[in-house]
């Protein structure tokens, strides 16, 4: 018996099966490698033509640099070390160089977060509501009709392609200063971006149990009801998550103009002070956002591994 | 009476059902035989309208079927329960829920979206699942039950419909033969104790030939063969088949004949809903 790992050909023939992969394989590397130059060239064209647009260059960027620094320079507490801890006075007022004089407005920062991720939270919640509605008339396996598919699919692509900041500034004038801009704003955007994604779990469900509903007479409704809701549910429930994790940080930002919650705060101590008080509101906000984030990704790790045991 | 004057499906290029004219009466088992491909499956769904006709007509009592629209078209999907090849239950929910679903028709909006059943109906459900041997699974995840399981439930949900006829699409192909057995002695009891009107897609001779009292052979969107289960002779059911003659008389896959060494080792069937 011949050895497999000879290179003779088995026949006698020179169509022997390696050399004839070999050759194959050799032709398909230099296909690819065509295309990855041209590619890679073009790639670096791009990369200098807007780099020149933007004028990104080297000696801007070592001028600004360190006025970045300048100003994170301002804006640093002055922390003294002996009156750290000192309490309000008999003025009711904190020593300079105290903690407590740093964030003097530390409940007014808290209850400004509390409404961000409030604001967060009621987005999320009414952004799923709508996402799970307009993906099933999106999604091309369920929708009712091909009009309404194709309506719903160019709706979810505004409403996820408009930045929120876009809908907030026209709201706060449509609505007033105020959350409830920022909420409708996040809400537009959030529905835009899970619609399009639950509509893509719809497209992956298994469609049989949707003939079965079917086929017991049930209607549109009952058959996205029954025959989907159940398997795209923990899908659903992973990128609602997700999402209250972007929400929290659009909600912060929608705040900029004048669209409720801590964002207004850090707008406004930043034009108007550009003091340690930048950093100590920031700093909360940072420390928000961190926390939301691993909260919600051990929820949402919990969420998908229960679902791979089965 | 179930009558069919003419029902035609065609496809783009091909035409699965070519025009077909025959009658059922109220209370007959009907086996539905031919090689795959032969458009059993298609006239099947064209009874309950999953599939639409493309011509013909349809006539159950007199009424027209072919021309229900709506609510009315969903009434008629009430009275004519379906059993599928692969169950087509929702694997997410528990199996009394999946159950009770036969029971969406009679329910409004609300209380279809809200998923609320009334205790009567959960009765009805647990009876039904009894009645097939799976009441104890009741309150299970639906895709945690084997397949034999998975259609006894099916049936099941069937049967809260209280429908007139039951139409089962290759109802145990996917079963290993003792649950075929299984599957198939049920579809015989209800159309003996219920006097349901039972049409069945089967793609093996024997299973036709032990449970129908009539069969119906398919070849290529025709209806070639017509009969008692005595009428088919060996040489009907080769011309029925084709070149595919060979597999369906040996008839160990996917039968309801066990036989010692008729059992086939039977690949997995994962059913991902």
């Amino acid at each position: 018996m011949a050895s497999i790992t000879t290179n003779t050909p088995a026949n006698g023939s020179d169509k022997d099966p390696v050399s004839l992969f070999e050759s194959h394989r050799r032709q398909m590397i230099r296909d690819r490698m065509v295309v990855n130059v041209t590619l890679g060239v073009l790639f670096i064209a791009f990369l200098l033509w807007s780099a020149w647009i933007s004028r990104f260059t080297p000696d801007r960027l070592a001028a600004g640099l360190p006025r970045i620094m300048e100003y994170f320079g301002s804006v640093m507490p002055s922390l003294q070390w002996d009156v750290l801890f000192e309490s309000r006075d008999e003025a009711g007022r904190f020593p300079p160089g105290s903690l407590g004089f740093w964030y003097n407005d530390f409940w007014k920062y808290i209850r400004l977060i509390w409404e961000t991720i409030r604001m967060a939270l009621t987005a999320t919640l009414i952004g799923t509501g709508l996402a799970v509605i307009l993906a099933f008339l999106a999604a091309r396996n369920t929708t009712p009709a091909h009009w309404v598919g194709v309506a719903a699919r160019r709706f979810l692509e505004f409403c996820r392609g408009v930045p929120e900041i876009l809908f907030a500034l026209v709201l706060v004038f449509a609505v007033g200063i105020g959350p409830l801009a920022g909420v409708i704003a996040i809400v537009i955007h959030a529905t835009g971006a899970l619609g399009k994604l639950s509509s893509e779990v719809v497209e992956n469900a298994s469609m049989r149990p949707v003939d079965g509903i079917k086929a017991v007479g049930g209607n549109w409704f009952e058959q996205m009801r029954y025959g989907i809701l159940p398997q795209v549910m923990p899908n659903y429930t992973s990128y609602a998550l997700w999402r209250f994790e972007i929400n929290v940080r659009a909600s912060a930002v929608v705040g900029f103009v004048g669209a409720g919650g801590i964002g207004a705060e850090l707008s406004h101590v930043i034009s108007f002070y550009s003091d340690d008080r930048v950093t100590a509101v920031l700093i909360l906000i940072v420390l928000t956002v961190t926390m939301i984030d691993l909260l919600s990704e051990r929820l949402r790790h919990a969420l998908i591994g229960k679902e791979s045991l089965k | 009476m179930l009558e069919f004057n003419d029902l035609t499906k065609a496809f783009h290029s091909t035409t699965a059902v070519k025009p077909a004219t025959f009658t059922i009466p109220d209370g007959q088992m009907v086996g539905i035989i031919g090689r795959s491909g032969a458009g059993k499956s298609t006239l099947l769904r064209m009874i309950n309208r999953l599939n639409e006709p493309t011509g013909g007509q349809m006539l159950f009592q007199g009424r027209d079927i072919t021309a229900l629209r709506g609510r009315e078209l969903r009434q008629w999907r009430n009275e004519c329960a379906m059993v599928f090849q692969q169950f087509n239950l929702v694997g997410r929910l528990n199996v009394i829920t999946n159950v009770m679903s036969g029971r969406l028709f009679h329910h409004n909006f609300f209380s279809s979206m809200a998923g609320v059943f009334s205790e009567k109906e959960r009765a009805f459900a647990i009876r039904a699942l009894d009645r097939l041997g799976m009441a104890h699974t009741a309150l299970q995840q639906t895709d945690t039950l084997s397949g034999g399981q998975m259609q006894r439930v099916a049936i099941a949900r069937a049967l809260v419909q209280e429908p007139r006829i039951m139409l089962a699409d290759e109802p145990i192909a996917s079963l290993d033969p003792l649950n075929a057995k299984v599957v198939m002695d049920a579809l015989r009891a209800i159309n003996q104790q219920d006097g349901l009107t039972v049409i069945c897609n089967l793609h093996t001779l024997d299973t036709a030939r032990q449970y129908c009292d009539r069969i119906i052979g398919m070849q290529e969107g025709v209806i070639v063969f017509d009969g008692t289960p005595k009428e088919l002779t060996d040489k009907a059911a080769r011309e029925i088949y084709g070149a595919e003659a060979e597999d369906a008389f040996s008839e160990a896959m996917t039968s309801t004949a066990l036989r010692p060494g008729a059992q086939r080792a039977q690949p997995e069937v994962r059913v991902v809903n």
